[in-house]
């Protein structure tokens, strides 16, 4: 079942200013992590991600994944606070038709003469808020033993 | 038509099993090696969303399909990976995949159950153009996804002698194609030229030009006029190229140093593959008689290892009809044998820097060797592991005819990630 972003995270991911970064894993399961701006949302509510090289390592890892069932995770964070995680798996990958085609004479027009390898689809299947106070917020409420002692004491007690 | 008659597959392991059995190979190539070898039937509700000014529809090519008919149907199928199935309509009795309709959308169908969505080809822009000469830009270059095809002759002087390759069907499908569509023996270099100009239009389209056709055998050396007519062919792409090499590949008969060296030096040409359609000097007598007989086993191996001088490791290959080294009457009994055979062939090929692929071979009724039966799934995803294997410890790429460039071999789909 595909997650839902919500308005605000919609916002953000739309936002040029938004960093973005992509994270998949090699044969032998190691992270590789790289800021890829061209990640938006789709109308049908799934990431879309483009492309440029044939045989760089992450569009490697991406055919791995949709091949082997394997999850991506993007990390989106905005100027301020605002921060979030998508987990997903690509579900396809457009080399030909209208959306390459589209997205091809896009990009061109954008960076100069550079290719598309394809773009690729990410369903999304968790969405995780990481606004470090709303997380933090969270974790005080759910898992209350997962503080030091001396953020509890009185205030007599830790000021020196 | 009756039940009792379908090809059952008895005693074989069905696709599920093969991809529980083999969990290194992709399940979406796995299917793709499957449907080329069970070959597709399109339902009529699935037909009923196919829109001639989007899709693809089949358009003139060298061989001919597995019903016999040249009918508008879609010209073929994509799956979600980028992964390109060429395949052709297939009489039911012969137990092929359904492509259904489902929920809106096209799939692939076996026994009831959905195995995956697909998508069709679609349509170039210049398929609807005509050359100067008056005729269909569709019958000068057949599109892929992308890739162009020219097929420049569809003659084989080996037929003209009865010694026709044993599982072709070329001069009986060319002679079909003529008739029902009017579709060129001979193309002429311009009509050829402006199919490429205007197919150059249409962005991100295309990747890369094959170029492939008979054998023509006639010349003051063998091979010396099929080796001009190519040199005429693609000087004429040439003209549409900023660059003097521009991706390509040309696959034809196997020419000598002196044929290649020309080749290169004179066109825009970028690969080279000379098929030997099947390894093992006793099987290639048998099947390609007259591959045997003009230039011989051995001395045609020969060929593409000097080829390689001149291409380059990575850029010559040699195309096989996998599966045909099990046909009857002479072929391997046992799969395990054929398997072990082909490969070690190969490898002495990889160790000169030469790449082996197949495609899955289709018994054509045109051909000498219809109403066989093609080999086991698990066979097939063997011999595309073995041959993948090959490239990567050779360390041998395969981007002229991977499954972007080409898409028609299951082992150079896996070779996506060297």
């Amino acid at each position: 079942m595909a997650a839902q972003l919500s308005k605000e995270q919609t916002a953000l991911i739309a936002d040029r200013e938004t960093l973005k970064l992509l994270a998949t894993t090699d044969e032998s399961g190691t992270p590789h992590v790289v800021v890829k701006q061209s990640i938006h949302l789709a109308e049908d509510g799934n990431i879309h991600y483009l492309e440029l090289l044939e045989s760089s390592r992450t569009n490697h890892n991406l055919v791995r994944a949709i091949w082997f069932d394997r999850k991506v995770s993007i990390a989106i964070k905005g100027a301020g606070k605002q921060s979030f995680q998508i987990k997903g798996r690509p579900v396809e990958v457009h080399v030909t038709g209208p959306l390459f085609e589209k997205h091809y004479v896009e990009v061109r027009s954008l960076l100069g003469d550079v290719d598309l390898a394809g773009v690729w689809v990410i369903e999304p299947e968790e969405v995780i808020d990481e606004n470090p106070e709303i997380r933090r917020r969270d974790e005080e409420a759910r898992r209350p033993f997962f503080r030091h002692l001396d953020r509890l004491a009185k205030n007599n007690i830790t000021d020196n | 038509m009756s039940v009792a008659l379908k090809r059952t597959f008895k005693g074989e392991l069905a696709l599920n099993d093969i991809v529980a059995k083999y969990p290194d190979v992709p399940r979406l190539v796995i299917l793709k090696t499957d449907v080329q070898r069970r070959g597709i039937h399109y339902t009529e509700r699935a037909l009923s969303i196919v829109d001639p000014d989007m899709h693809q529809l089949r358009s003139p090519y060298l061989f001919g399909s597995r019903d016999g008919e040249i009918k508008p149907l879609p010209e073929s199928l994509l799956l979600r990976d980028g992964t390109t199935i060429l395949v052709d309509p297939t009489p039911l009795e012969q137990n092929p995949y359904l492509v259904d309709l489902v929920d809106g959308r096209l799939a692939l169908v076996d026994d009831g159950e959905v195995i995956e969505f697909v998508k069709l080809w679609p349509k170039p822009k210049y398929y609807d153009l005509l050359t100067s000469s008056g005729i269909p830009m569709s019958h000068i270059a057949s599109a892929r996804p992308q890739r162009l095809n020219i097929f420049q002759s569809s003659y084989c002087h080996f037929w003209a002698e009865h010694k026709e390759c044993r599982f072709c069907d070329i001069v009986n499908h060319t002679k079909q194609q003529k008739s029902e569509l009017g579709v060129p023996v001979r193309l002429k270099p311009q009509d050829v030229s402006e199919t490429i100009r205007e197919a150059l239009k249409e962005p991100g389209r295309f990747t890369n030009i094959c170029l492939t056709a008979g054998s023509v055998l006639k010349g003051k050396e063998l091979f010396d006029n099929e080796v001009e007519f190519y040199i005429e062919t693609l000087q004429a792409i040439g003209e549409n190229f900023a660059t003097k090499k521009f991706p390509s590949e040309l696959i034809s008969s196997a020419f000598n140093e002196r044929q290649l060296a020309r080749l290169y030096e004179k066109t825009g040409l970028m690969s080279y593959t000379s098929d030997l359609e099947v390894l093992g000097e006793e099987k290639f007598n048998w099947i390609c008689p007259g591959k045997a007989e003009s230039v011989g086993y051995q001395e045609w191996k020969n060929r593409l290892v000097r080829a390689v001088d001149i291409f380059g490791r990575g850029n010559v290959g040699t195309g096989l009809v996998g599966g045909v080294e099990l046909a009857r009457p002479y072929g391997f009994i046992s799969e395990d044998d054929a398997l072990r055979s082909t490969l070690d062939e190969a490898e002495s090929l990889a160790e000169n820097g030469v790449t082996t692929f197949f495609i899955v071979w289709v018994p054509r009724p045109g051909s000498d060797f219809r109403g066989q039966e093609n080999p086991s799934l698990e066979y097939f995803v063997r011999l595309a592991s073995g041959l993948h294997e090959l490239r990567a410890r050779y360390g041998l790429s395969i981007d002229y005819n991977d499954y972007r460039r080409c898409g028609n071999h299951p082992d150079t789909d896996l070779s996506r990630l060297l």
